[in-house]
């Protein structure tokens, strides 16, 4: 071995505090991929803050049946083999993810569904961390979506709204749609039209801009413009866009992920909807309302959360700025034409079929390899 | 600065254990009463053993004879009496013979006025005769007898001779110490092993650490009237690895051009001292540091003096939890600080608590930062994968037969797993399966 055990010469005194073995190299970096797991979660916890602080219980209910049925199933899949593994913080990671990403309105089989389809079959089942082809959370929530398709989406009313279930704006915006006649320039102006009303909050807030700011400028803000950019609207527990862009921030920051996947997803989603959004609903060119799907459903999240997980994204450069166009490219087109979810986590899990795929064809072998050994 | 475009790929930025200053002096270390002097010190085969317990030995006396083509003279680093001749494990894990000299009787080139002998007339012949005699070898850590390197047949021609002095580890500054404080006998070595070689070019580089010596060098090259340009390459680790000097240099990729000759300055500096000193190689410089200890500096040290008396003379902790000899990304480890140092000791660590602790190993997240990091393109993380499951020759398809385990690829893993030891040992059951 080039690297061998150092063998002390036999006949050496040794001394009682004899130095210790270890190989090189001696210095390693501080971030550690548990650490960088640990990171990923602490990051979520303001909006899930929010999330709890807007729904109350149910949102407590949902994020903690996700989080101990991945616990849970991550257990009951190493216990028997005397391996522990929820000290890398993946399965939690994973819980976290599926009770942000669901409403809180879902009744509780649909999270502990959700994180045992991720946590057993999507990951270990394939070897556990590091193995899975597919990213766990977001494969638990298509797998429940489809599952239960409306169970999956009971959006209940957060706080500052009428009580009761309640439409997702993404919701309303397709039904809208879906009505001849509906048409307007935004997707704003569309649920305005449509009769959706949004919260207190927001009527408040955009009113008082509206007559003491912007309207000696003869510009108004639409209706809702505040509660869909703070993600104060029925939907996910984690629908913040700024908190958990804040999160991102942080993690970027620190450089647990990297900027290129999660830009280039949002930056082609933000260019084909900008472009062709419009032409979905029969709006014509560029009235696809980039901004307003930017914020809904949980692109955000998606983005800098399931889509620059390492285990399944690509590993070259060239790769990765594929995957985000794609990436891009299908949450566009489910977004848009399809008719189930927000698109997101579909994008996600059909993207991650990729990333095999991208690493075999973006690989550039070394130039001795063709030489063959030197 | 402008920098040569060619520059290494990937490569780390480390936090170095604590450095030594490489404005500080070389300090003379305390002759070691007893000198444990191995026989094998270079590439090749262990020298032949020519003395017996009881010799009487005079500082500089050969006491190992090269054998064979890649071995080198190994002589005796201090005056004084063969105690005890004996099979050595070296902590590479070699074997070889070593020998005990116990200090006594007089010095004879050590604190006595140097004669300086005129070269110019010698013959190309003489000269090697006379590095050979004096046992040089590379010492930026390969080990590879000098007289090999410099010894071109007539039919090559030497594209590129560039002295390297960039210290090829973190951490380690002995060539940055001996570039501000030997840089007369740098230049006259590289004169000579320029007319050894006569290379189209002769460069000599610096590391970004040693950029304001640039006119001092480009003076002292003009007043002796040779041909030799000084460039400054950046000090990220592993840009002072020999084939990635000569690639930033001459442009090509590392490893393209086999008649590219690099020497490391503390090299020219023994071939200076075995031709014009006439000297042989008993003693080098190496670093000392590492956090717990109290004086950490650049020390010359007899070959064959002990670990643990350096480490002490540096002020020594008894917080040490970990001894390396080497730098913080190739050293060894060594469990015994009763082990000498030899001609290829650049350096010894002395690391405390939580740099020993090693660092539990988890799966791999496909992160991709090691592919990132490897100066040479591959990716370590598939090869590694490859090794482990016993696919070795699959992996040299890859590319495994360029890492150079710089460590690279390890240091930056975030599952803390071994790569660069694993890929090391995948080259080695590849070269032993193609043997077979």
């Amino acid at each position: 071995m080039s690297a061998p055990p150092p063998v002390p010469p036999a006949d050496a005194p040794r001394p009682s505090s004899a130095p210790r073995p270890g190989v090189a190299p001696h210095l390693r970096v501080a971030m550690s991929s548990k650490r960088m797991t640990w990171l990923a979660a602490a990051s979520l916890v303001p909006a899930l803050g929010l999330g709890v602080a807007l729904y109350g219980v149910p949102a407590l209910m949902v994020t903690g049946a996700s989080l101990l049925c991945a616990l849970a199933a991550e257990l009951a899949t190493t216990l028997p083999w005397r391996r522990f593994t929820l000290a890398d913080g993946s399965a939690a990671l994973t819980g976290l993810i599926i009770g942000l990403v669901l409403p809180a309105g879902a009744p509780l089989y649909v999270p502990a569904a959700a994180s045992a389809f991720g946590i057993l079959v999507i990951k270990q089942s394939f070897g556990g961390l590091g193995r899975n082809w597919m990213n766990p959370a977001m494969g638990g929530v298509v797998f429940a979506t489809l599952s239960w398709p409306g169970a999956a989406s009971w959006s209940i009313a957060p706080l500052g709204w009428p009580a009761g279930a309640a439409l997702t704006p993404l919701q309303a915006l397709r039904a809208a749609l879906s009505m001849p006649g509906s048409h307007q320039a935004t997707p704003l102006a569309v649920l305005e039209k449509a009769g959706y009303s949004f919260s207190g909050l927001d009527s408040g807030v955009v009113g008082w801009i509206n007559t003491h700011l912007l309207s000696p400028a003869g510009l108004a803000l639409r209706q809702g413009t505040l509660d869909v950019f703070i993600g104060h609207v029925p939907g996910a527990i984690g629908a913040s866009a700024p908190l958990l862009a804040l999160g991102a921030a942080y993690l970027l920051h620190r450089r647990v992920i990297r900027w290129q996947l999660p830009v280039i997803y949002l930056g082609s989603f933000v260019v084909l909807s900008l472009v062709f959004g419009g032409l979905a609903s029969g709006q014509g060119w560029s009235a696809g309302g980039p901004g307003f799907h930017l914020l809904s459903g949980n692109l955000v999240l998606a983005a800098f959360y399931a889509a620059p997980d390492p285990v399944t994204s690509p590993l070259t450069g060239t790769g990765k700025w594929i995957l985000g166009v794609v990436l891009g490219a299908l949450t566009f087109l489910l977004r848009y034409f399809g008719s189930l979810g927000d698109g997101a986590a579909a994008a996600i899990v059909l993207g991650n079929c990729l990333t095999p795929l991208l690493d075999l064809w973006t690989f550039r072998r070394p130039e001795a390899a063709s030489r063959g050994a030197a | 600065m402008m920098y040569p475009t060619k520059l290494l790929k990937g490569g780390i930025d480390p936090p170095s254990v604590t450095t030594v200053p490489p404005g500080s002096a070389i300090v003379n270390a305390a002759l070691p009463s007893r000198a444990l002097i191995p026989l094998l010190q270079h590439a090749g085969a262990p020298a032949r053993c020519l003395v017996k317990p009881g010799d009487l030995v005079r500082e500089g006396m050969i006491i190992g004879r090269a054998e064979g083509l890649r071995s080198a003279h190994v002589h005796a680093s201090i005056p004084g009496v063969v105690r005890e001749v004996r099979p050595f494990t070296l902590p590479t894990g070699e074997s070889c013979e070593a020998v005990t000299i116990e200090l006594g009787g007089s010095f004879e080139t050590s604190g006595k006025p140097t004669v300086r002998r005129a070269w110019d007339g010698l013959h190309r012949a003489d000269l090697l005769q006379k590095i050979r005699a004096a046992g040089v070898v590379g010492l930026g850590g390969e080990s590879l007898p000098t007289h090999l390197k410099l010894a071109a047949d007539a039919g090559r021609a030497v594209s590129l001779l560039a002295a390297n002095g960039l210290d090829c580890e973190p951490s380690l500054s002995v060539d940055a110490a001996l570039l501000r404080q030997k840089p007369a006998e740098i230049v006259e070595g590289l004169r000579i092993c320029q007319s050894l070689l006569s290379p189209r070019r002769t460069v000599l580089a610096l590391g970004d650490h040693s950029e304001e010596l640039v006119g001092e060098f480009e003076r002292l090259i003009d007043r002796c009237g040779m041909t030799a340009e000084v460039l400054v390459l950046p000090a990220r680790y592993p840009q002072g690895h020999e084939q990635l000097v000569a690639s930033a240099i001459s442009g090509t990729p590392p490893g393209a051009d086999p008649t590219v000759t690099v020497l490391n300055v503390a090299t020219l500096l023994a071939v200076f001292d075995a031709v014009v000193l006439e000297r042989p190689l008993i003693e080098r410089v190496m670093t000392v540091t590492g956090s717990t200890l109290s004086r950490p500096q650049n020390l010359k040290v007899r070959l064959g003096a002990r670990v643990g008396d350096l480490l002490e003379e540096c002020g020594g902790q008894p917080a040490t939890q970990k001894v390396v000899m080497g730098g913080p990304m190739r050293g060894v480890s060594v469990q015994s600080l009763d082990l000498p140092v030899t001609k290829g000791t650049l350096g010894i660590l002395a690391l405390g608590a939580s740099e020993a602790r090693a660092p539990a190993e988890l799966p791999c997240i496909r992160c991709g930062a090691c592919i990132e990091a490897c100066p040479w393109g591959l990716a370590p993380t598939r090869l590694f994968k490859l090794v482990r499951i016993g696919k070795a020759t699959a992996a040299f398809r890859e590319g495994l037969s360029r890492c150079t385990e710089c460590g690279c690829c390890s240091y930056v893993c975030p599952s803390r797993i071994p790569l660069s030891s694993i890929l090391g040992q995948g080259k080695l059951r590849h070269s032993r399966e193609a043997t077979r």
